[in-house]
């Protein structure tokens, strides 16, 4: 059980770790040449690590709705907006408000596709997020 | 670069970032249900060659001011060091390990909120050293009392909000 916990926890890290290095790119080029370069080195990477395991494309990618492949166009604009944001307002500003628009939207998600969502503990959730949010939003 | 901003935070640049965890919300979901046919990893290849080409075509919409801003950061900041064109790594072996996690007793519930908790310890101490050649930011207990709100939120959505009760 440990070694699922660490790397779950390892995976946080390394989320702010390559905002941070996206956001040093975009310091000496562009947020969108930054976001380019990003893609571009995961994909080959991953596309080595395919081919030494082998299996990367399953049989049934004919199946897959046309909309399975705008997951990368949004993935240009995220990571083009958390180099540009991570600049000006900083890494924790960045991490609060990314999480907090993640899960506010995700609850409004969850509950416009009909998926099951316990109401109380949502809405109190999106509450302690949205004060919070108040929060950041603040005279030094 | 190491002079900590004092003015309030421009909140235009808070709306933006709270709407790009939207799109994240967005993203995951797409991307996930690429994985119910493909497993992660290739969820997580289809996503960075995808994007490789949309940025690509966005570049070449936008190039000639991309490389003049581009240049002019240059000349002002320096050249990017090596190790800032690693993002797209720490991203592919993040994918390698949520699905490690994913698959464990720890489920989806679990992977979120722990990695939640890594990303608050990683961006407090990013902002309070300045680390990778970014801005070093003061941080003080309205800071403090922002990260315990919206952990404290998000770990109730997380762990009860989602799912039926």
């Amino acid at each position: 059980m440990i070694i699922p916990i660490l790397a779950a926890f390892a995976a946080g890290l390394l989320v702010i770790l390559s905002r941070q290095v996206n956001g040093r790119l975009s310091m000496s080029t562009t947020p969108l040449i930054s976001s380019f370069w990003n893609h571009f080195v995961g994909f080959a990477f991953l596309t080595v690590v395919g081919l030494v395991i082998g299996g990367l494309i399953p049989a049934n990618i004919t199946e897959m709705p046309w909309w399975i492949y705008t997951g990368g166009a949004i993935g240009v604009v995220f990571v083009a907006a958390g180099s540009w944001l991570i600049t000006r307002i900083g890494a924790v500003n960045s991490t609060l408000l990314v999480i907090a628009g993640q899960m506010v939207f995700g609850v409004i998600f969850d509950l416009l596709r009909g998926a099951p969502v316990t109401i109380w503990a949502a809405a109190l959730g999106v509450v302690l997020i949205l004060a919070g949010m108040w929060l950041t939003q603040r005279q030094r | 670069m190491t002079s900590p901003p004092t003015q309030r935070t421009n909140p235009l640049h808070l709306l933006a970032a709270f709407a790009s965890g939207g799109i994240l919300t967005l993203a995951i979901f797409v991307n996930g249900e690429a994985g119910r046919f493909g497993g992660a990893m290739f969820s997580s290849w289809l996503a960075h060659g995808t994007g490789t080409v949309v940025a690509i075509i966005f570049l070449a919409a936008v190039w000639r001011g991309q490389r003049a801003a581009s240049a002019e950061a240059t000349a002002k900041i320096g050249k990017a060091p090596l190790w800032a064109y690693t993002g797209g790594l720490l991203g592919a072996v993040t994918v390698m390990l949520t699905s490690t996690s994913v698959n464990s007793p720890l489920a989806l519930a679990g992977t979120l909120a722990l990695g939640l908790a890594g990303q608050v310890v990683l961006s407090l101490a990013a902002d309070f050293w300045g680390l990778l050649g970014l801005p070093k930011r003061k941080l003080d207990l309205r800071d403090a009392g922002a990260v315990i709100l919206i952990a404290a939120g998000s770990l109730l959505i997380i762990l009860f909000g989602l799912g039926a009760a």
